[in-house]
């Protein structure tokens, strides 16, 4: 049971980090609140859903194919839909809401509101200490630690990083600095749903692919970079652990768990409040002029 | 004239910042703006570097009113005014903000490399560090510190050396004395006239006339929105009703 604990403790952090890591990277960038966030999560696994099951592709294609094309109707939307009204917060609100429901009734047109099952990469178990590990879950903490840790070279090590984090903290500066604002804000759009996209593709042959999958890990989601501190990225990553490790331990040991899972991780983030208001890694964001 | 603004004027709404106001700066030349609080010294040089068009822009329709900026702006001989703020930045013409406003999540060499962005070349980036490290020896010290824990002073010199990262053709500098002990003004200026020295001009808004006109090689007095006065140290302390009511000496 602890191996189990372990395991989807890990891949449920991993997959809450990246999707709270994106929401917060958006969020820091281009000041937006994007409710339909994890609904890019949940569009994926139903491309992967079409692309592996329906249509018999190879499944690397298949997830080659939803997470290309999900990123794309991800910059599609921002560019179409948000950066028109960007600055005024209700209305990114509101828009960002409709977006999440067009996702969502288009699939329960389409699909139906039947729970999918999709047939994972890998059969079999792996051996480690007496302790069998699937194939499968295994590859997907090896995928979602390796895209994290891409994602945080990126963050830390390179020029776009750099000028990421620059635009998340001070807008006006990053102009001076001769950042191109927008075109910055439209790059961390398609690595956030990019982001979001793996998660779903990842999360698909684990668990059951439904039109309101994406429901839950925004409440998650929210919990996460409030508990993190709004707008820091290690917050984010720490947030997401400690609450997918709260929801894991919740299923595994108490009776009725899976019900219970959310109420506790509110629970968490609640007293993590309580005592420090501004979150684990509370960033003060450098108001304008 | 490398930079050379003509008439420019902006509203807030029906507030008139900025009235009809020209003004120039030469290659080598070190040109100072003084004038009391709330003449527009700050509002000149945004909408100098396209901050203002930029608010313009990201207000639009919102309930702060309109913004209108008329006039024109020319950079090397370029007109820049219809050009947004990062392609400003791209010229060649840099603005330090008031208030430093470093990153303050990142750390020294990190705002530096910011201030790299429009690099691409890896040695030039390099050399330029080190130019700015032999300028400011302490951002060399405290190049892993996280820069929202420095001092003022050295806040200052980051902001001054993360602007210099990019190597400007103009670089303006918006107060940089605010909040500093006298001692460190001194140096702070000494620094600035070291940038001018090696071949960058410097457009400086700064209050301190006393120490800045004797620096400068022109200096223009703001009030109002409006350019009252223009000419040398010597020109301009000798008028006794300038030096009164608007340099307060
Ligand atoms: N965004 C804005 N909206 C409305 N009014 C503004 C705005 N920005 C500046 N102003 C007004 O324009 C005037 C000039 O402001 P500005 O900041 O340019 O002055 P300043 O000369 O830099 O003053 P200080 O020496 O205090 O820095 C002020 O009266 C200010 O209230
Ligand atoms: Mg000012």
């Amino acid at each position: 049971m602890i191996e189990n604990i372990l395991i989807n403790g890990l891949i449920h952090g991993g997959v809450y980090a990246l999707l709270a890591i994106g929401f917060s990277l958006i969020f820091g960038v281009a000041r937006i609140v994007n409710i339909a966030h994890t609904a890019f999560y949940m569009i994926a696994a139903y491309f992967i859903y079409t692309f592996s099951t329906r249509m018999g592709l190879h499944p690397l294609l298949a997830i080659l194919l939803s997470v290309v094309i999900v990123t794309l109707i991800g910059m599609g939307v921002y560019q179409l839909s948000i950066k028109p009204i960007q600055e005024h917060e209700i209305t990114v609100l509101i828009i960002t809401i409709a977006v999440a429901m067009v996702f969502q009734e288009t699939v329960l047109l389409i699909y139906g509101g039947h729970f999918r099952g999709n047939p994972g990469l890998l059969t079999g178990f792996l051996e480690i200490f007496g302790v069998r590990v699937s194939y499968q879950h295994l590859l997907t903490l090896i995928v979602v630690l390796f895209v994290l840790l891409i994602t945080w070279w990126i963050l830390l090590r390179t020029r776009l990083g750099i000028a990421i984090r620059a635009t998340a903290q001070d807008r006006e500066v990053a102009n001076l600095m001769g950042m191109n604002v927008h075109r910055i804000a439209m790059i961390t759009m398609a690595i956030a749903v990019m982001m979001a996209a793996i998660g779903g593709v990842l999360i698909a042959p684990l668990s059951v692919v439904e039109p309101y999958m994406w429901l839950h890990p925004l409440v998650m989601v929210l919990a996460i970079v409030v508990l993190g501190g709004l707008g820091s990225i290690k917050g984010s990553l720490i947030g997401a652990f400690i609450l997918g490790f709260t929801e894991t331990l919740v299923v595994f040991l108490l009776p009725l768990g899976a019900f219970l899972k959310g109420a506790f991780s509110l629970m968490i983030m609640i007293v993590v409040l309580l005592l420090r208001p501004e979150g684990l890694f509370g960033v003060a964001f450098e108001e304008e002029r | 004239m490398l930079l050379e603004v003509h008439h420019l004027s902006v509203c807030y709404d029906t507030a008139m910042i900025l009235n009809d106001l020209s003004l120039s700066v030469g290659e080598q030349e070190l040109v100072s703006v003084a004038g009391p609080n709330g003449a527009g010294k700050t509002t000149m040089l945004r909408a100098i570097s396209g901050l203002v068009r930029w608010e313009k822009e990201i207000l639009r329709g919102s309930r702060y009113g309109d913004i209108t900026i008329e006039g024109r702006v020319h950079f090397s001989g370029e007109r820049i005014d219809q050009l947004p703020a990062h392609e400003i930045a791209e010229r060649g013409l840099l603005l330090c903000p008031e208030r430093r406003r470093p990153f303050r999540e990142m750390t020294v060499i990190e705002n530096l490399m910011a201030g790299a962005y429009l690099l691409k070349d890896k040695e030039a980036i390099k050399e330029h560090l080190l130019t700015v490290f032999r300028l400011f020896p302490v951002l060399k010290e405290r190049s892993r510190q996280v820069s929202g824990t420095l001092s003022g002073g050295e806040q200052q010199m980051l902001a001054i050396g993360r602007a210099l990262m990019s190597r400007p053709k103009l670089l303006c500098i918006d107060e940089p004395s605010t909040g500093l002990a006298p001692l460190l003004r001194k140096e702070v200026f000494q620094k600035i006239s070291e940038v001018r020295d090696s071949g960058i001009p410097v457009l400086l808004v700064e209050q301190e006339v006393s120490t800045v006109f004797k620096m400068a090689n022109r200096n223009y007095v703001l009030s109002s929105g409006k350019i009252i006065a223009e000419g040398t140290a010597q020109e301009l302390l000798q008028d006794e009703v300038l030096r009164k009511t608007y340099l307060g000496l």
